[in-house]
């Protein structure tokens, strides 16, 4: 076996043995823990980068087994493996970082970093899965890993909102299973292909097709928080604010876009997924989505649970942009599996730091917390001002790029969509801006806690600092080599010109 | 001189951008205060030393950037660069803790904005810097904190929401359209698009929102008197102006003859140009009636943009005497401003003085002899002659006009009234005074010296207007001057009246 065929493995592999060796220290072990934590998230971003490297330069890695005869488990790595690796082993970097300052002093965090490793090893095989059998059993095995991380309070709240979401993502995997077996009955064991494998499919099992289609987006639409799946979204805001980061960036709700576009682009192909009718019904799913939950989220007062909306409704950018059949509308829901990943972990970090140094919960509280906060309120409010797709940070490269993909396949309701999206998320995030920044501070914060020179403890100040340079970064230099722009308009080039 | 220019449009762009980098530093905010006025001169220096013509290529910007200077670029870039330092001097002298270091932030990336949205030609950037500006201007207008001000923060904000969203669809139809990412692109390509009518609407009411369009004007009268007074002198000399800088630069211009939006233009221009003045009129605080009075004088650059569209053949000779224009009410709107907040000497002499440099960048407005306003009323009158323009309500635009210019010295006569009630004697800080001095010098000199000859409609500089045209520029004059003392007779029959 050569190193071609080994890169993906070891880089799941990693994640893997950091959450062993985390099980396996004491708690007290902190020095140690942190280490081969970092340690090991910065080895993990090097394979990634290298691989990254490799597929733009058209490197085949990949290994398989057969595990029973017809079931193969396959990792490989293609530029939309690539994508979601390279958001997770970025983002599980600084979350690390993040999540040992977040829960200094707190019990079990042997517990907590080791599940913490494992959801991000889960995160990495669904990435380069080769097959939906493969994607499979790592999508189950990140529902078992963020459990633990989700009531991690042991709170009756948090284990409340773990129990709905045990419900909501375990019902969604089963019928997952359902349909995967089904499709394995129908068309033997299918590996991700660019195109797919239905582009002329035989008429006698469009029936089928069809709804195995219905069952595989409702099962992933789970994770995606599609509507009318998303309910427990919201509730898992209990968590602790890394992984809510996490949860909401990369690993769960990203898993399910994820796998939506395998189903559409790698299985199904967009040809034929499109020829089937199967796309225009989840544009409007999508688009209903966004609306409907940015909506919603114009009446919650809670800081997280207003975020968690707004997920709610960015992730369906993705979905939608899939579901148009265009090629430039793909670039641009497929850019936003990254753009929204680092915007969405900007405002998580900064509204765990507001709940750490001040106490800060609900919107209301936040008077004048710009003032003594600025570092966090900067990166918030260019967190917002992203997500309102305000010239030039990513948002809007995704905006554009979407609508103009629209425009370009005859679907000119799009732009309403977008512009009434753009509306509720001024709605909604402008007044916290205003807050931070305008209000005067109103009295005492509810905990205030002080950690020197620094406005709260470095390991919370400097991440979402980064991930809003990024947020501005990846907007302003949009068309480098390796943006995420650039990169989807390569995985995008692959798709459709198989 | 060709690497220069671009390099000197980078370093216009990023030196106030520097501002929210330098505000990590808590005790820098009295230095970025001092430094306010030597944030526009980059661009300043570019506008002035270089030729147009040159281009910059960013292609790894946004979706492929590029900026360049035109003529017309080039008229705005120098207003924006001039107002913005003679404020920045004046902030100097007019600010006080607390908040600084958060005005100072708000001041750079809005001056970064409407910097760069003079200069770049792709429309990714354009739309950057116009919402970069948007965004960074709400800072400026509530930053007085007072109940009135958030309320004027609020309306503003929510109408250049709307107004940001109206553009964007509007410039995504277009780039798709003309299937460019240029501006250059947009105007040949709309006049062939299906959809036209659509877009030319989205975009002439996003822009409208900062113009000051009638019924887009809400937030004007409300944002402009409870800003700081530098920040209300480029809100409504330099910022009001990109939105016109948008309607010029995106439109079919040239391209294509519709009369239907150039009547819609110059009725919308006519009614905001003697609505605002009769709404004007009526108010008691010398900087919302200057508010109108901007709503007013955009009214009159409205019209001729009306009649530009709906002449092709006319659109450029209109196109040089809109910008004239612009940079004339720019800069004497700019001055008057800044007069809301100075102080009058104690001497008898020294408050002679004081009111004749204020009320000269008033009277320039009104067309006053000898003055930028002079030119650009005579350019004006050319350029929307009857005889030479095919439109169908060409027959109303020199009365039009006149009803304008009436209006425009009534509500320098109002602003004065006003003024004098509440101007107090004291002691002006000196970079207060110098910043308004300069702003004084610039409306009254900086602008004869520039080397313009308008399109040949007027021989610049005209030292002095030929004696019909004095008859021309005085007559609207007087009835303003006697409506404005049939007013001042009225309210004393009054107040006699009721003492």
């Amino acid at each position: 076996m050569t190193l071609e065929q080994w890169l993906p493995v070891f880089a799941l592999m990693i994640s893997l043995a950091a959450s062993l060796v985390i099980f396996a220290l004491p708690e007290t072990g902190y020095v140690r823990r942190t280490s081969v934590n970092l340690g090991a998230a910065v080895l993990k971003l090097v394979v990634v980068i290298v691989m990254v490297w490799g597929v733009f330069h058209g490197v085949n890695y990949g290994v398989s087994f057969t595990m029973l005869p017809g079931v193969t488990f396959v990792l490989r790595a293609d530029a939309l493996s690539m994508m979601f690796a390279g958001l997770s082993a970025v983002l599980w970097l600084l979350t690390t970082i993040y999540a040992v300052g977040y829960l200094e002093d707190s019990p079990n965090r042997r517990r907590f970093f080791g599940f913490f490793s494992l959801c991000v090893a889960s995160t990495m095989g669904i990435a380069l899965a080769g097959n939906l059998f493969t994607f499979f059993l790592f999508y189950e095995m990140l529902t078992l890993s963020t459990y633990p991380l989700v009531v991690h309070r042991g709170t009756e709240k948090a284990l409340r909102a773990g129990r709905t979401y045990l419900i909501y993502t375990l019902t969604g995997g089963a019928v997952l299973l359902f349909a995967i077996a089904w499709l394995h009955s129908l068309a033997g064991d299918l590996s991700f292909r660019d195109g797919g494998h239905f582009v002329d499919a035989d008429p006698d099992i469009h029936r089928s097709l069809i709804l195995i289609f219905i069952l595989l987006v409702a099962g992933l639409g789970v994770k995606a928080a599609l509507f009318p799946l998303h309910g427990w979204l919201p509730q898992a805001m209990v968590a602790p604010a890394p992984v809510s980061a996490l949860l909401h960036a990369v690993a769960v709700v990203k898993a399910g876009a994820f796998g939506i576009v395998r189903v559409v682009y790698d299985v199904y192909g967009v040809e034929a997924s499109s020829a089937l009718g199967l796309l225009a019904p989840l544009s409007w799913l999508a688009a209903f989505t966004i609306l409907y939950a940015s909506t919603r989220a114009l009446w919650q007062v809670d800081l997280k649970r207003r975020l968690a909306f707004s997920t709610i409704s960015q992730v369906s950018y993705i979905i939608l942009g899939i579901a148009l059949a265009g090629p430039l509308a793909a670039v641009g829901g497929l850019v936003h599996l990254l753009h929204q990943g680092i915007m969405k972990i900007t405002l998580f970090f900064c509204a765990g730091n507001y709940a750490e140094t001040l106490g800060i919960h609900r919107i209301d509280e936040m008077d004048g917390a710009g003032q003594r906060m600025p570092g966090t309120s900067v990166a918030f409010t260019i967190g917002a001002f992203g997500m309102i797709g305000a010239p030039p940070l990513a948002g809007f490269i995704t905006k554009w790029v979407m609508g103009s993909g629209a425009l370009a396949v005859n679907m000119d309701w799009v732009i309403l969509v977008l512009v009434g999206s753009s509306l509720l998320n001024a709605a909604y995030f402008l007044p916290i801006v205003h807050r931070l920044w305008f209000r005067e501070v109103k009295g005492a914060w509810p905990e205030e806690r002080h950690w020197g020179r620094l406005e709260t403890s470095p390991w919370l100040f400097w991440p979402p600092l980064l991930t809003a340079v990024v947020t501005v970064v990846i907007g302003v230099l949009a068309s480098l080599p390796f943006s995420p722009l650039s990169w989807a308009e390569l995985i995008v080039l692959r798709e459709y010109a198989p | 001189m060709m690497v220069a220019e671009p390099g000197l449009a980078v370093l216009a762009v990023c030196l106030p951008l520097l501002y929210p980098v330098m505000a990590l530093r808590a005790n820098w905010h009295r230095a970025m205060c001092f430094a306010l006025p030597l944030l526009p001169l980059p661009a300043f220096f570019l506008a002035v030393s270089s030729d147009s013509g040159w281009q910059l290529e960013l292609p790894w910007l946004l979706n492929g950037g590029l900026w360049a200077m035109d003529d017309l670029r080039r008229l705005f870039l120098l207003l924006t660069a001039v107002l913005w330092t003679v404020a920045g001097v004046y902030a100097v002298g007019y600010l006080a803790l607390p908040h600084m270091r958060r005005f100072c932030v708000c001041w750079g990336l809005t001056l970064a904005g409407n910097l760069g949205l003079t200069m770049a030609v792709d429309i990714g950037s354009f739309y950057s810097f116009f919402a970069l500006m948007t965004f960074a201007g709400y800072g400026l207008i509530v930053h007085e904190g007072t109940k009135e001000a958030h309320y004027a923060g609020r309306v503003y904000m929510a109408m250049a929401v709307l107004g940001e969203m109206s553009i964007l669809a509007g410039l995504l139809l277009a780039a798709s359209a003309a299937d460019s990412q240029l501006l250059t692109d947009l105007p040949t390509a709309l006049a062939r698009a299906p959809q036209r009518d659509l877009i030319v609407a989205l975009l002439i009411a996003g822009f409208g929102v900062k113009a000051g369009l009638p019924l887009l004007h809400f937030w004007l009268p409300l944002a402009h008197p409870v800003a700081p007074t530098p920040a209300s002198a480029v809100l409504s000399g330099a910022m009001i102006k990109a939105g016109l800088l948008g309607w010029l630069v995106t439109l079919p211009f040239g391209e294509v003859a519709l009369s239907g939006w150039g009547a819609s233009m110059v009725i919308a221009g006519a009614v905001g140009a003697i609505g605002a003045a009769i709404l004007g009129v009526l108010q008691h605080r010398p900087k919302a009636v200057l508010a109108y009075s901007s709503i007013s004088q955009m009214g009159l650059m409205v019209l001729m943009l009306g009649a530009a569209l709906a002449d092709p053949e006319r659109a450029p000779v209109l196109f040089s005497v809109i910008g004239l224009y612009a940079l004339h009410h720019g800069l004497a709107k700019g001055s008057l401003f800044l007069s809301a907040g100075v102080s009058l000497p104690a001497g008898r002499m020294g408050q002679v003085v004081t009111w004749i440099l204020i009320a000269l960048p008033g009277l320039s407005l009104a067309g006053l002899p000898f003055t930028s306003g002079a030119l650009a009323k005579l350019a004006m009158k050319a350029g929307l002659a009857e005889d030479s323009l095919d439109f169908a309500l060409a027959g109303y635009l020199p009365p039009l006009m006149t009803a304008g210019a009436i209006a425009t010295l009534l509500l320098v006569l109002r602003y004065l009234w006003t003024l004098s009630a509440k101007l107090e004697t004291g002691h002006n800080p000196p970079m207060l005074l110098a910043g308004w001095l300069a702003a004084v010098t610039a409306s009254l000199i900086a602008f004869w010296w520039m080397p313009w000859d308008v399109a040949g409609l007027v021989k610049a500089p005209v030292w002095l207007p030929a004696s019909y045209q004095v008859w021309a520029l005085v007559w609207p004059m007087l009835i303003s001057l006697a409506l404005a003392g049939l007013a001042l007779l009225v309210n004393q029959k009054r107040s006699s009246a009721r003492s």
